[in-house]
């Protein structure tokens, strides 16, 4: 069974994580992706690692490699005039061309909807960009960080009260591109579905900045229903939902209900402090913070992780692990359902991966083929497809197009 | 002739609460499906029961802010399950749908019974998901998943922290929507494929493994190089300075705490250093040997660090954003809830909805977060009272009569 995208050409123009990682979702569900990469240096995420033996090598970095899976990889310099003219050639048999270069870099190189319709009427074009192709803030500048703590993030993660002086903290990751990446997919699948009605293409802006603010849990809302700000330093009102240090590493405790409570103080033993007024219940239990957290990371702190958390879910309290990744990569149940996979690249050598988030009954998550080396199936693509001479393919590497 | 959203005509039978299913639900209605949550007064929504609520108090189901941002453009039908009736009319509802949803923990959906094998008998192209914490198979797939839990689980806490402290949360329950919204991603494939072969499908959805997507480089890092990769705060390898530093607090406290205010700074290479140290004054810094390079930066990275808070600190956030945006330097406000209520540019791209509501009136709920030129996409209403849509859903589509409604109202089935 072929994968449910298996008829769909995307080009992609990316570069770290937000479009490539839009282009891999489709990807890894069956889409043909032609990946655009600057001749000479590549992707950016090429030279961020991790790398085997910590040795820098644009191919063999970890970040590319995951985001890239399931692509064609070609080079090609869409600043030129004839880099352009192929790029157009490219966008003709494409269904959907995905992107996140900043609207200043495609004011200068001329990458615009309404040039590509000319050439495919049917193209759906996915801008993923960090403030979106119009406003106030379509030209600025951003990284990751940047735009995670503009988006609303930041200021809701730190130390909490007792290290007020530390700041706001950051997600690990480049979460700004991941989410700025699924979401626009998400608008990319909604276009091309429409389009199977319609029979024409669009256009879609998809700002990061506004997929972060989109999923600000209830904190947003504090401000227009009660004129509050939620901050890192807010106290927790109820308890405990907080990471404790077991003997063998930190696990995740969380009563949230009143019998998850009732059931983890009987996995405790029953202890007397525990038949406190002062912990009588949950906002009780937030209140006194102070005095119940030594009680919990006395008791915790005698216990093995996974001991505490299979006898606590075997009475239905959502306790977690805090996982490592040595922790991840030798979990029963992830590997039970075979959740990470090997991918073998020729230059980086054989790694295991994240695999398939999601499992489909008819239509495969499947990796066909590891993410392209720089400019890897130049020839396939403009040979192949586009029908260039091989005298033609060395003149426009030697004028760097290619 | 305006065109219709891109989900027009399909329709999806919403089982999910709290948040992950619920934001999955929230993209189908943005892109315009109909969706018809199940709901309960019985065991309602975990969310109509927290705050915010408008003045503080809790004054009934259909007042949280948290409810009324997820479920923005859906409609509710309000079911009570002890009564064969109300099952009939999900199975009704079932045969009608398109999508059949829910995130309950795996097995539960079954025992209702409502599962995927009694789905297809109902309607035998359905699509059902179910985004459950664990997923369908696996020695834990009957363990317990709450939103909070799922970030340490995911592995993203132990790579998140400050240096030399304890693995940390993200702050928020990070996995439920990404679960959400990869399983918006994971609906709208399968409606690709089912409008090509008209067959439907199954998914098993883990939000465990969805959050591992997030943090491949930590799991390569472990697979290249067999270690854990160290907490480092805000800072990053390949960037310096890289970082959120302290601005002016806000002038007025509120319920007597100071709210402190931050900025988020990025320089990606020498260049963009260069034209930091000169917009704060000391171009004198660029060539400093401490700082010249990137390495060098790195090195001397918690006196750099200092360097920039001291010119923040006696700035407004504004001022500093202002200034470097206008040197070219990658900054942002560490933005809170009452600063992105007026963000300039979610202002001006109309971000922001006010829909009317009959409880809370009209107030301000994030929207849409792209925007599509031909099939133009809108928050259509603002969320829906518990059972709004009751009498609607089952006179208009599922073909019972008023007087059956008031039957069937009587005996308790749609509480």
């Amino acid at each position: 069974m072929a994968g449910a995208l298996s008829d769909v050409k995307i080009v992609e123009l990316g570069e770290l994580v937000a479009a490539p990682y839009a282009a891999k979702l489709m990807a890894d569900m069956g889409a043909e992706v032609i990946k655009i990469e600057r001749p000479g240096v590549g992707d950016r995420a090429r030279i961020r690692g991790p790398f085997p033996k910590d040795d820098p090598h644009p191919e063999k970095s970890g970040l590319f490699l995951y985001l890239n899976t399931n692509k064609l990889g070609v080079t090609l310099d869409i600043a030129t005039a004839e880099g352009f003219e192929i790029f157009e050639k490219l966008i003709a048999g494409a269904d959907i061309l995905v992107h996140n270069v900043i609207p200043p870099e495609m004011d200068r190189v001329g990458l615009t909807y309404d040039r590509l319709k000319k050439i495919n009427p049917k193209l759906i074009m996915t801008s993923i960009t960090p403030w979106g192709l119009e406003g106030p803030y379509r030209n600025w500048r951003a990284e990751d960080l940047t735009v995670w703590a503009a988006g609303g993030v930041c200021v809701l993660n730190g130390g909490g009260p007792l290290h007020a002086d530390l700041p706001p903290l950051r997600t690990f990751g480049s979460q700004s591109g991941f989410q700025g990446g699924v979401h626009g997919a998400v608008a990319t699948m909604g276009a091309l579905f429409a389009r199977l009605r319609d029979g024409e293409g669009q256009h879609i802006d998809a700002p990061m900045q506004e997929a972060i603010a989109a999923q600000l849990e209830m904190t947003f809302e504090y401000w227009p229903y009660m004129k509050m700000i939620a901050t890192r330093l807010g106290q927790k009102p109820l308890q405990p939902v907080e990471i404790f240090e077991a003997k063998d590493g930190y696990i995740y405790l969380c009563c949230i209900e009143e019998h998850q409570w009732q059931n983890f103080v009987h996995v405790m033993g029953d202890p007397e402090w525990a038949g406190m007024e002062i912990f009588a219940n949950r906002l009780a239990r937030g209140v006194n913070w102070d005095a119940l957290r030594p009680m919990l990371e006395a008791y915790v702190s005698q216990r093995n992780v996974l001991d505490l958390y299979k006898e606590v879910q075997a009475r239905r309290v959502p306790f977690a692990p805090v996982s490592t990744m040595g922790t991840l990569l030798a979990n029963e149940h992830l590997n039970a359902r075979g959740f990470f996979v090997e991918i073998a690249q020729p230059v980086a050598g054989t790694h295991k991966y994240p695999g398939a988030p999601l499992k489909y009954e008819k239509t495969p998550w499947e990796i066909r083929m590891p993410a392209p080396t720089l400019g890897q199936h130049n020839e396939q693509v403009y040979s192949g497809r586009l029908g260039m001479t091989a005298a033609r393919l060395t003149e426009l590497k030697r004028k760097g197009v290619i | 002739m305006a065109k219709l959203p891109p989900l027009s005509g399909i329709r999806v039978c919403d089982f999910t609460w709290v948040w992950a299913g619920p934001y999955c639900t929230l993209q189908l209605a943005h892109l315009g499906a109909e969706v018809i949550r199940i709901e309960t007064s019985t065991r309602p929504c975990v969310t109509r029961q927290l705050p915010p609520w408008p003045d503080g108090q809790f004054l009934g189901l259909n007042r949280s802010g948290y409810f009324n941002q997820y479920n923005q453009g859906k409609k509710s039908l309000s079911l009570n399950f002890k009564h064969p009736e109300a099952r009939e009319i999900a199975r009704k509802l079932i045969s009608k749908s398109d999508i059949l949803i829910n995130n309950f923990a795996s097995g539960v959906i079954e025992k209702m019974g409502f599962g995927y094998a009694e789905a297809k008998k109902l309607k035998s192209d359905i699509i059902m998901i179910t985004l459950s914490g664990y997923g369908d198979t696996g020695p834990w797939n009957q363990f317990v998943a709450y939103g909070p839990a799922q970030v340490p689980l995911s592995g993203l806490s132990a790579l998140t922290g400050y240096k030399d402290f304890p693995p940390m949360h993200a702050g928020f329950s990070y996995a439920d929507p990404n679960a959400g919204v990869h399983g918006a991603f994971a609906l709208l494939t399968a409606l690709y494929h089912r409008a090509k072969t008209g067959e439907g499908q199954y998914i098993d959805m883990s939000q465990w493994e969805c959050a591992m997507d997030l943090l491949a480089e930590g799991i390569l890092e472990y697979t290249m190089n067999g270690r854990e990769p160290v907490r480092n705060g805000n800072r990053d390898a390949f960037m310096a300075p890289h970082g959120n530093f302290k601005c002016i607090d806000w002038p007025e406290k509120i319920m007597d705490v100071t709210i402190d205010r931050w900025v988020s700074i990025v320089c990606a290479d020498d260049a963009e250093w260069g034209r930091l140290a000169t917009a704060m004054g000391q171009p004198g810094l660029a060539d400093d040997p401490r700082f010249k390079t990137l390495a060098a930066r790195k090195q001397n990275e918690d006196e750099l660090e200092p360097l920039i808070q001291k010119w923040t600190v006696t700035r407004t956030v504004e001022d500093v954003v202002a200034t470097l945006q206008k040197a070219n330097v990658a900054v942002g406000a560490v933005a809170d809830s009452r600063m992105l209520s007026t963000d300039a540019n979610l202002t001006a791209r109309d971000f922001w909805v006010y829909k009317e509501h009959p409880e809370v009136g009209k107030r301000q709920h994030a929207g849409i977060p792209w925007k599509m030129s031909g099939t133009p996409t809108e928050v259509r209403t603002a969320a829906p009272t518990l059972g709004q849509h009751t009498d609607e859903v089952l006179t208009g589509l599922l073909d019972y009569s008023p007087s059956d409604v008031d039957e069937l109202r009587k005996l308790g089935a749609l509480d």
